[in-house]
């Protein structure tokens, strides 16, 4: 707890002096099904600043991703308020673009380029279609589909698809990226590489991006920062940094005891319910 | 649970190996040619022109064979002789464009009805509530049922004719492409409204294409529904309008006692039914939906 607290003191002192882009502050977040009306967060805050890779972390029911839809303004909170650069958050629209897990985000009736210049034009980014065109070639290259442009998308690989759907949203240049669990479809193998890509891109132009994931190893990974959540309904249980840890140090013992510490956050109840349960049989 | 005295199979640990080169894969025999005359057959429309050409000998074999009488019959080569002798003659390509005319008008106000009720479905619950309650009623009535209707209000002409052939076209396209867009994943829908798409361009850009597949079944259907009404109405009153059409040609043809001519159109009705159903709708398939992976 103390080496999280130091370290959160160590950043903020850093901070001070740059405004967040995101800030959500204390958000419930509701919906309802046929029968009930689920709590998916409740008050939840954090800041996201300029660069960051920010992950939400959690297991299924902690309500991430409805917690990115919110951000992406889908959802309306119930209590709370979510601003971006100081504007209060009301409708979706295209300075939050937001990355899919389904590959059918595609639009199956418009190649590759057309897919990036429709969000282009529409979006408003850019005025002609040869700006366009240009803009979305230079982002097809950097996540190296060149030569691909004209294919429709049925015709791709998951991992393209998603290569794809990530070259449309950062061609928008969004105030940040949104990408709920974008590569939890891939196998491991594309996965990984995906993961690499994504922290190259990163690189290039170090973009902010929000991140949902399920899987602490790929948080440690692609993360420079993670909020964890517990489940039913999600509350912040941390907020920790990962910035030093990538592929690369994967065996070191850092990551090791991130990966437990985290894991031990996560399921700590619901070890303790395991335990009782075997005590009653 | 327990542990019994069935036998468990135990892992049989062997020596492990590396294989030092990759030899080149043996390929000789893994494709092998198709006989010319299989290839033939493999061709779709090969096999369904022998179909085809088999039922048009069985015809003529029996007509002929058993010296059947014409008036009833006629053999296949009389009524293609007619067929092709009334389209030389005239006397046949002005009453396929009368029908034709009358079609497209009919079909082109059915479909511009059916957009406009199904943007009111898509913006409105009662709007939806609206075309699965009238496709409900309407869709099991035979449009046919409705010309005495039509005859009643919009005389004896080509406004009762277009009304039946509205109403066939409608439910058939509205139902179809309402039901395509409640279809369209969620995921497209966030991604229209993610760049700024909403009302009629989220309609046009968003839903259409991804109900394509839906809206396309619905118009050949309603096409084929339309085609069968026209030719039916037309045979109740098609030469009012002076000219008159396909199905009034049969009907001329029967009254005259021309079998031959009855077949000839006949032959007409299903040739441009082929037509359309082969190759204008499948072309657009082409262009469209299978280019897109959407059908196959």
């Amino acid at each position: 707890m103390t080496d999280g607290a130091q370290a959160a003191a160590g950043v903020s002192s850093a901070a001070a002096a740059v405004d967040p882009i995101l800030d959500v502050d204390g958000v419930t977040l509701q919906y309802k099904t046929k029968e009930h009306l689920i709590t998916a967060t409740y008050r939840v805050g954090f800041k996201v600043y300029p660069a960051d890779r920010f992950v939400l972390l959690g297991p299924s029911g902690c309500g991430k991703s409805t917690l990115l839809k919110g951000v992406a303004g889908y959802m309306t909170p119930v209590e709370g308020n979510m601003r971006l650069k100081g504007v209060d958050i009301k409708e979706p629209g295209p300075d939050r673009v937001m990355v899919f897990q389904e590959f059918d985000q595609l639009l199956p009736w418009k190649t590759v380029k057309q897919n990036i210049t429709f969000a282009l034009m529409n979006g408003g980014k850019c005025k002609t279609q040869r700006e366009a065109d240009d803009l979305a070639m230079q982002y097809i290259k950097k996540v190296k589909l060149d030569r691909f442009e004209d294919t429709y998308p049925h015709m791709l690989s998951g991992g393209m698809k998603q290569r794809v759907a990530i070259a449309r949203g950062m061609a928008m240049e969004p105030d940040i990226l949104l990408m709920d669990e974008p590569f939890a479809a891939l196998d491991a193998l594309t996965r990984r590489q995906m993961q690499e890509e994504l922290l190259a891109l990163w690189e290039d132009t170090h973009f902010t991006v929000l991140f949902v994931t399920h899987s602490i190893e790929e948080a440690l990974i692609v993360g420079s920062r993670i909020l964890v959540l517990s489940p039913h309904p999600g509350q912040v249980k941390a907020e920790l940094n990962a910035h030093d840890l990538n592929h690369g140090n994967m065996s070191s013992p850092e990551f090791g005891e991130l990966q437990t510490k985290i894991h031990d956050m996560l399921f700590a109840d619901r070890i303790l319910e395991d335990e009782l349960q075997g005590e009653d049989a | 649970m327990s542990t019994s005295d069935k036998k468990i199979p135990q892992l049989v640990i062997r020596d492990e190996f590396i294989a030092d080169e990759i030899k080149d894969a043996h390929t000789g025999d893994v494709a092998v040619e198709l006989s010319t005359l299989e290839k033939i057959w493999n061709i779709n429309g090969v096999r369904k022109a022998s179909i085809l050409l088999g039922l048009v000998v069985i015809w003529q074999a029996y007509t002929v064979g058993f010296d059947v009488e014409p008036l009833m019959f006629p053999t296949f080569s009389f009524s293609l002789e007619k067929l092709i002798a009334d389209l030389l003659s005239g006397n046949l390509p002005p009453k396929i464009w009368f029908s034709i005319k009358v079609l497209i008008i009919g079909y082109s106000a059915g479909m511009v009805i059916a957009a406009v009720l199904v943007l009111w479905a898509t913006a409105s619950r009662l709007g939806s509530d609206f075309i699965a309650t009238a496709t409900a009623m309407f869709n099991p009535l035979p449009a046919i049922a409705m010309l005495p209707l039509a005859m009643l209000w919009f005389g004896l002409g080509t406004a009762s004719l277009v009304f039946v052939l509205v109403h066939s076209v409608l439910w058939a396209v509205a139902l179809n492409t309402h039901t395509g867009f409640r279809n369209v994943s969620q995921t497209l829908r966030m991604i229209g409204q993610n760049y700024a798409l909403t009302g009629v361009p989220f309609v046009v850009k968003i839903l259409v294409p991804a109900a394509l597949p839906s809206i396309l079944a619905g118009m050949k259907v309603g096409w084929a529904f339309a085609w069968r009404t026209l030719i039916g109405a037309e045979l109740v009153f098609g030469a009012s309008s002076g000219s008159g059409g396909l199905g009034w040609y049969i009907f001329e043809s029967s009254q005259n006692i021309e079998t031959e001519g009855v077949f000839a159109g006949l032959f007409m009705v299903i040739l441009i039914g082929i037509v359309v159903e082969n190759v204008v709708f499948r072309n657009i398939e082409l262009k469209t939906v299978n280019r897109w992976g959407m059908q196959r």
